[in-house]
């Protein structure tokens, strides 16, 4: 007995595409580091957030390690490490208390993604075949002539 | 694809449809029910919801770019509210001006507050020494768009 001819499956067809928070979402960030020094004066608002602040934040957040780092000599620095494998470095040397909080928060809040320009055409980014179908110009009753 | 591209094949597909129903009798859908019915024995479904001001046409799955949205933490799922249409790929249904949140319902998940690429705007009047550079980085909230969940309104 044969069987009905199969078609062929290509390789490239059963590949899936990621989609975090279609059903489940896992945050992207996993490890912020607040390095800072003891005696500059550069780390005197960092000093400040860690001792005051750092700690609420860190309950709020617990899937998030928080690490303090003393690197004397050096200006203050928030890094945040990323599910994707990159990191994020901001700078805190100008900022005061509050100003801190609002970088560590922008990296708390961010994916990890290259920063890219969003504007035209990652509007709506989707893997997602077109549900109405491609229009074919040869599929039409009365097809175009030259 | 041109407004006259999209009417050719809108006035296409309402034509195969008429020739269709002279051939074999299409069923038309009587109530609601039986249109949501009609639109989910289709592989997929869109829909065209207003967000932020703007509609977009979303499909589940997909990544959403929105200007920055206040009052709402990343991992937060918000419910869209403002359905305008929902669609298959021989089968629209038009709400007027929304389709009931009981009927239809799609959530979006917040996945990030970010910012996009610095743009740098430089303005000058020549022979006046005036000129100044604009930088600026645009702050974008992405939403993930869930599935779209048909359901029976309660009659109370």
């Amino acid at each position: 007995m044969i069987s009905a001819p199969t078609k062929q499956i290509l390789r490239a067809q059963l590949r899936s595409f990621p989609a975090n928070g279609h059903t489940a979402y896992l945050p992207n960030v996993r490890k912020i580091v607040l390095e800072f020094c003891q005696k500059l004066p550069s780390s005197t608002n960092t000093r400040t957030f860690i001792s005051n602040d750092l700690e609420r934040l860190a309950w709020q957040k617990p899937h998030v390690e928080f690490v303090v780092k003393q690197r004397n000599g050096h200006e203050p620095i928030a890094r945040g490490f990323y599910v994707n494998g990159r990191d994020k470095v901001i700078p805190l040397q100008e900022f005061e208390v509050n100003g801190v909080e609002r970088k560590v928060q922008l990296l708390l809040d961010s994916s990890g993604a290259k920063i890219k320009p969003l504007k035209k055409g990652r509007i709506v980014e989707s893997t997602a075949e077109a549900a109405r179908g491609i229009w074919s110009g040869l599929h039409v009753d009365t097809p175009f002539k030259i | 694809m041109a407004t006259w591209q999209i009417r050719s094949w809108l006035s296409s597909t309402i034509r195969r449809v008429a020739s269709c129903s002279v051939s074999t009798q299409a069923v038309l859908p009587k109530n609601a029910s039986a249109a949501f019915s009609l639109i989910r024995s289709q592989p997929s479904q869109y829909i065209v919801a207003s967000l932020a001001g703007r509609k977009y046409l979303l499909a589940p799955r997909d990544l959403l770019t929105v200007p920055h949205l206040k009052d709402v933490r990343v991992g937060d799922v918000l419910a869209l509210q403002d359905i305008h249409e929902v669609g298959s790929r021989d089968y629209t249904l038009r709400g007027d001006p929304v389709i009931s949140s009981s009927r239809v319902r799609v959530e979006a998940t917040v996945v990030e507050h970010t910012k996009g690429k610095m743009e740098v705007v430089f303005k000058k009047k020549r022979r006046k020494g005036y000129q100044k550079t604009i930088k600026n980085k645009h702050p974008y909230t992405r939403l993930r768009i869930g599935s779209i969940q048909f359901s029976e309104p309660s009659h109370s």
